[in-house]
């Protein structure tokens, strides 16, 4: 046990005196620094942007005078996405998602102004996040920090001595793996405490930002993925013959597993299901709502029976006669079937998309960057479900929105048809207050566990594949 | 002696092991590139395709209301990709290329995105301009890190210098060499680009591979001022690796994370709702002065009756248009911050080579921001156009029947095309030729 102590403790003054450890740890400080008060700046301007514009639309919406109620259901409302405090820590994929969508009744339109359309190609770099310092350069760090480790004991035969004193292979991977991860905490904290300072710093966090729990997860997570990184080094540093052929390895991996996997994984998920672009959805849409039935066609068979069926079942024999206003009935009728056509075909893109995904999330078994990465994100509130849950909310709001307007109309709206004339319909504008404003919620932790348990399995796995490592290389390990 | 320097050089198994992963890679990323335009190819298709169904289904149910039927009529405007887009996909995943637009208000409909799973457009794409900018200076490193390194720490330095008169022609035609290998790599998959995907060899397919190729000299400019600072091995592999991890994936996202803090664009918004509010309002305001601001802009409809009925077209689409009208100045105001932005970034990034390439393939390739806002730009004609077509049509109620529907197919637009070739060649030039020359004044300074 000392051994692994004296052996962790010796890695970490071999990393304190080599000329390298003060500028790259200066730089990463630096680094840390760019990245917080960039991602400061944005979420606070962000949200004080969209909230502003939020209120102002409902301020317009109530401003309305008394009117039929289906000008309000083409009125509208807007639903801003409202970001969460931790995409301080990592944007992920929020700058390529739509953050406003116009609701109104028979439509459901995109969620437009994402990010990436107001943005050139650097974009596509990748954005400086915190996460993004720590999913890909602080592997890189660790990487150099800890390639030379035992491959060059092993070059200057200093590893032979040591085994002659007494170590093991498991006593000296073990000892240089926690030595190279305090050296990795060391960077972690920074990153911890900006991100910890910068929630802090918000007066106006809500309650279901579940910001405890969320900020636990990806801080356990963080320690699991560095420890695993640790551990790879070292491992890697043990078998190799010399500290050259160790780094390039590991400058291999790196590659592989920050760079090329994620960005080559993610186009064969999309390559195998391919997902139909907007005019083929639109389409499929349409032609779906055609053949339940057209509002919008005087001969359409199902309004045609549905009309003959709600005369029969109000007893009466004309639309005057009924004791509601039967176009509010028909349009709630519409709205409700198109929104149900709508929905399943959404359903079924999103599945599309999941598929797509999936081929990344399983990836995480291979690939720890990619686990870590869905982890961070996902629990940032910046992932794939953070988004549809966006999306759907708006879409529940457009739909009640919708469908109130059309029960006013029923109710306040007389079936009697008025001569040019006549002074419109209306009903009086405080329905409009009454109907509350759209509130962005964020998604509660279950909901994100459930999401994401394939990635917090995987970097448990990682957790224990990594012991099993030290012993498998230990087992196997020479001392030439 | 450089032929038998060069057999030396490509005899070596990890040398063919790297070329062959680099081709592959380039290979990939050709067919991604190709994936992409057959996509975008197959809904232009199918663009067309529905737009004659969907006119023809809308004029079938409603005969005798123009103003109705063109409430929901929607014409395709399309900016189609050149083939060369399939080696610089930019943002072209990004921004809908295709619109459909109705003669109703415009600001309410261009700025609709497509639908896209956003993990897709995170992860990005592995297309050729990716290969060249992030991975090709990879392969550099991994051919020069130990050039002079190696020779010193195997002790055959000081027999070069014996052997050769000038050390420094020993280095540069090692690194001669490998140059070589990798222009041919390059020139290989620019060919084999140009052959799968048919892209035509013109004045934008020079500029591509022009680009490209200055931006590997920079890299072997790189290598070289590294080299001559006399490092040993690892540290060379540290500092190169360094400037690849700074130029490849630092300075990219420092750029950008300046660029969205300081210019949130909340205009996007104001348009958004100034739009919404600048119609809908006209409902509840006296129709005269809506239709007499409409006839300011527009005095040649002046005659058509719009006081008679209660409801009439002319009215409607009025009213529509001023929400345009009210919105113009939000919507100029996002487009000027929009500007700015692409401005921003492209000042940065000329001073960077990998930015810089980057911008300028995705320029030369018109799949850029500045393309995307030309694009967006020219929507405001194409809609015009449209309306001024339409408009007598509505606001005289003309018989559907009377009008060739089948002429109404969807309208191109084509961006102007010219390569700024100063502004292309002259940033990599001049980096290139200060990395080389203060290598050499290096070298010559201390030559050990």
């Amino acid at each position: 046990m000392s051994n692994i102590k004296l052996i962790a403790v010796h890695f970490i003054k071999t990393v304190w005196k080599g000329k390298v450890i003060v500028p790259i740890y200066l730089v990463w400080l630096a680094l840390v620094l760019y990245a917080v008060f960039t991602g400061y700046a944005t979420y606070t301007r962000q949200n004080e942007i969209r909230k502003e514009y939020q209120a102002r639309a409902r301020q317009s919406w109530e401003a309305n005078p008394d009117k039929h109620p289906h000008r309000m259901a083409h009125f509208g409302s807007f639903a801003f996405r409202v970001k969460h405090p931790l995409s301080m820590f990592d944007n992920g994929m929020e700058s390529y998602t739509g953050n406003a969508v116009y609701l109104e009744a028979h439509k459901q339109n995109t969620a437009n102004y994402s990010e990436a359309s107001f943005s050139t190609g650097l974009l596509r770099f990748g954005e400086l996040s915190l996460a993004m310092l720590l999913q890909t350069l602080l592997p890189l760090i660790l990487f150099f920090l800890g390639f030379n480790a035992v491959a060059q004991q092993r070059e200057n035969a200093t590893l032979k001595i040591l085994v002659s004193q007494g170590a093991t292979f498991k006593q000296i991977i073990w000892g240089n793996s926690i030595g190279l991860f305090a050296v990795a905490v060391a960077f972690l904290l920074p990153v911890l405490l900006s991100t910890l300072t910068g929630i802090a710093l918000q007066s106006t966090t809500t309650a279901d930002a579940g910001l405890f729990i969320r900020c636990a997860v990806i801080g356990a997570g963080a320690i699991i993925f560095l420890w695993v990184v640790s551990v790879l080094a070292i491992v890697i540093s043990a078998v190799s013959s010399t500290g050259r052929s160790a780094l390039l390895s590991l400058l291999g991996m790196w590659l592989m597993m920050a760079i090329v996997l994620p960005k080559t994984l993610q186009a064969i998920g999309s390559y195998v299901y391919p997902a139909p672009g907007k005019i083929q959805f639109q389409a499929a849409v349409e032609a779906d709502i055609l053949q339940q039935g057209d509002s919008h066609n005087p001969d359409d068979v199902h309004f045609k029976k549905l009309k003959d069926s709600v005369l029969r079942a109000n007893k009466v024999d004309s639309i005057q006669q009924l004791p509601f206003n039967y176009s509010g009935y028909i349009m709630q009728e519409g709205e409700r079937m198109s929104a149900q056509v709508y929905n399943r075909h959404l359903q079924q893109l999103h599945t599309i998309y999941d598929r797509q995904n999936r081929v990344s999330y399983n990836a995480a078994f291979i690939d720890p960057f990619i686990g870590f990465k869905n982890i961070t994100m996902a629990f940032s509130g910046t992932g794939f479900s953070a988004f549809l849950s966006f999306q759907q909310q708006a879409e529940k709001y457009r739909y009640d929105l919708a469908q109130t307007m059309n029960v006013l109309q029923m109710k306040y709206i007389s079936n009697k048809k008025l001569s040019s004339t006549d002074k419109p319909y209306s009903i009086d504008k405080s329905h409009w207050t009454s109907f509350p404003d759209f509130r962005h919620r964020y998604q509660s932790v279950n909901e994100i566990i459930q999401q994401q348990w394939v990635a917090l399995v995987a970097l448990a796995a990682w957790l224990l594949l990594s012991v099993i490592l030290i012993h498998f290389t230990a087992a196997k390990a020479t001392v030439i | 002696m450089y032929k038998l320097a060069f057999y030396n050089f490509i005899r070596s198994r990890s040398v063919w092991i790297a070329l062959v992963l680099f081709f592959a890679a380039g290979m990939v990323s050709i067919l991604i590139g190709r994936q992409f335009l057959l996509k975008q190819e197959a809904a232009i298709q199918s663009v067309t395709r529905s737009q004659q169904e969907h006119i023809g289904r809308n004029v079938k149910y409603i005969k005798n209301e123009f103003g109705l039927l063109m409430y929901y009529l929607k014409f395709a405007y399309i900016n189609k990709p050149a083939p060369i887009a399939a080696l610089a996909i930019g943002q072209q995943d990004v921004n809908s290329n295709i619109q459909a637009l109705t003669v109703r208000g415009l600001e309410a409909q261009r700025y609709d995105t497509d639908l896209y799973n956003p993990y897709n457009l995170m992860t990005g794409n592995f297309d050729l301009s990716f290969v060249i900018t992030c991975l090709f200076p990879l392969l550099i490193i991994a051919f020069n890190f130990n050039v002079l390194s190696r020779e010193k720490e195997g002790g055959t330095w000081p027999l070069v210098k014996m052997q050769s008169l000038q050390p420094m022609k020993f280095i540069l035609q090692k690194l001669s060499i490998r140059c070589i290998v990798v222009s041919a790599l390059l020139l290989s998959l620019l060919i084999l680009a140009k052959l799968i995907v048919g892209i035509p060899v013109n004045a934008a397919f020079g500029a591509y591979a022009i680009v490209a190729f200055l931006y590997v000299l920079v890299w072997f400019a790189i290598s070289f001022l590294l080299i001559v600072l006399h490092k040993s091995t690892s540290v060379n592999a540290l500092l190169l690796l360094s400037a690849w991890v700074l130029l490849c994936l630092l300075v990219p996202g420092l750029i950008n994370n300046y660029v969205t803090a300081r210019y949130a664009v909340p205009e996007a918004y104001s348009t958004l709702i100034k739009q919404r509010d600048g119609y809908h309002t006209k409902w509840d305001k006296d129709k005269d002065s809506t239709l007499q601001a409409f006839f300011h802009e527009y005095p040649e409809y002046r005659n058509y009756v719009w006081n008679k009925p209660s409801f009439n077209y002319l009215w409607f689409y009025a009213m529509q248009h001023m929400g345009d009208a009210e919105a113009r100045e939000h919507s100029r105001a996002m487009h000027q911050q929009l500007r700015q932005r692409s401005r921003v970034s492209a000042t940065a990034g000329l001073f960077f080579p990998a930015t810089h390439a980057q911008l300028q393939f995705a320029n030369i390739a018109q799949t850029g921001m500045p393309q995307h806002l030309q694009y967006l730009d020219s929507t405001v004609h194409f809609h015009e156009r449209l309306r001024r077509y339409f408009y007598p049509k509505i606001f005289g109620d003309s018989a559907v029947d009377s009008e060739h529907w089948a002429q109404h197919v969807p309208v191109y637009f084509h961006a102007a095309c010219n390569v700024q070739w100063i502004q292309l060649v002259l940033p990599l030039l001049f980096t290139g030729i200060v990395l080389f020359g203060a290598g050499v004044v290096l070298f010559k300074r201390n030559p050990a």
